[in-house]
């Protein structure tokens, strides 16, 4: 949730008040919180002690479990929306 | 941008196998809690100076529930078709693709309903849907259309699969990532201790 109200923070200053020249500063910006945050995420991978165990054992199962699920939602959202949503909406 | 989130993934996990010390990735942590907490407000920022994209979401109505509702669908489908393939039996393997790529949460919930072995399977798919995401997002978003992109994101297009969206689609777009993230990360919990409990 708090999450949700930063952003929503980050809303009402972009609509009210955030200069526009500044946003190309705002997208660079954009770019290395999403690389920090993968590099966290990597660490935090990375320190489980029987990482390597883990994948070698598990990593099949991981991949299944991981790529079927967005294979089928990537195929029936593509279905879903051709059906709904307008072309061109987005 | 797929190749910084490839490069900074792997420096990540040389870097936690290598040089951290478990006090250290506790720290790591919090730098990444206070990381997406900026970018979420960032991403906010980009959302609010396109004034045009909130009169255009209240003309979806009904429409912006179509695509939770496919990624669900389809996740627990591909649950039970996974649990074919990899031998697993339907009350733990449909819970574990039903974690929509909330890896912590998913993780955790199954290692205290199904034991270790099963919840770092969650774990581990789950972190995967979400590097995948980072991934296809951009292919998606280009050979099939912009709502689709949301679709390998499940309940990640709310906090750290957004950027990306963000970048590949529109502010329309985002804002339908946020809303998806947002009833996704809610059914959660529900799906996997239901499907747990119901298919046993």
């Amino acid at each position: 949730m708090l999450i949700l109200a930063i952003m929503a923070v980050g809303i009402v200053v972009g609509y009210l008040c955030f200069p526009i020249r500044w946003s190309r500063a705002n997208a660079g910006l954009q770019l290395v919180c999403t690389a920090v945050l993968i590099f966290c995420m990597g660490v935090a991978l990375g320190s489980r002690p029987n990482f390597w165990e883990e994948l070698a054992e598990l990593g099949i199962d991981s991949l299944i479990f991981s790529l079927l699920p967005i294979g089928l939602s990537v195929a029936l959202v593509y279905v879903l929306t051709r059906k709904f949503m307008k072309r061109g909406e987005e | 941008m797929v190749l910084v989130a490839i490069i900074s993934l792997l420096c990540g996990i040389l870097c936690g196998q290598l040089l951290f010390s478990p006090q250290m990735t506790e720290v790591f942590a919090l730098l990444a809690d206070a990381t997406l907490y900026l970018l979420m407000f960032a991403v906010g920022i980009s959302v609010g100076l396109n004034k045009q994209v909130f009169r255009r979401l209240r003309e979806y109505h009904f429409k912006i529930l179509v695509i939770p509702f496919g990624i669900v669908v389809a996740t627990i489908a591909a649950g039970f078709l996974a649990s074919l393939i990899s031998g697993l039996p339907f009350y733990e393997g449909v819970p574990v693709a039903c974690g929509l790529g909330w890896y912590s949460l998913s993780g955790v919930l199954l290692t205290n309903l199904a034991g270790a072995k099963v919840g770092t399977l969650a774990f581990l798919s789950n972190l995967l849907r979400e590097i995948f995401s980072f991934l296809s997002i951009p292919f998606v978003a280009k050979h099939f259309n912009h709502y689709t992109a949301i679709a390998p994101a499940a309940a990640t297009s709310e906090d750290t699969t957004l950027p990306l969206l963000m970048k590949y689609t529109s502010e329309e777009v985002v804002l339908m990532a946020v809303f998806n993230g947002v009833l996704c990360s809610a059914v959660v919990p529900v799906l996997i201790r239901f499907f747990y409990a119901f298919l046993r």
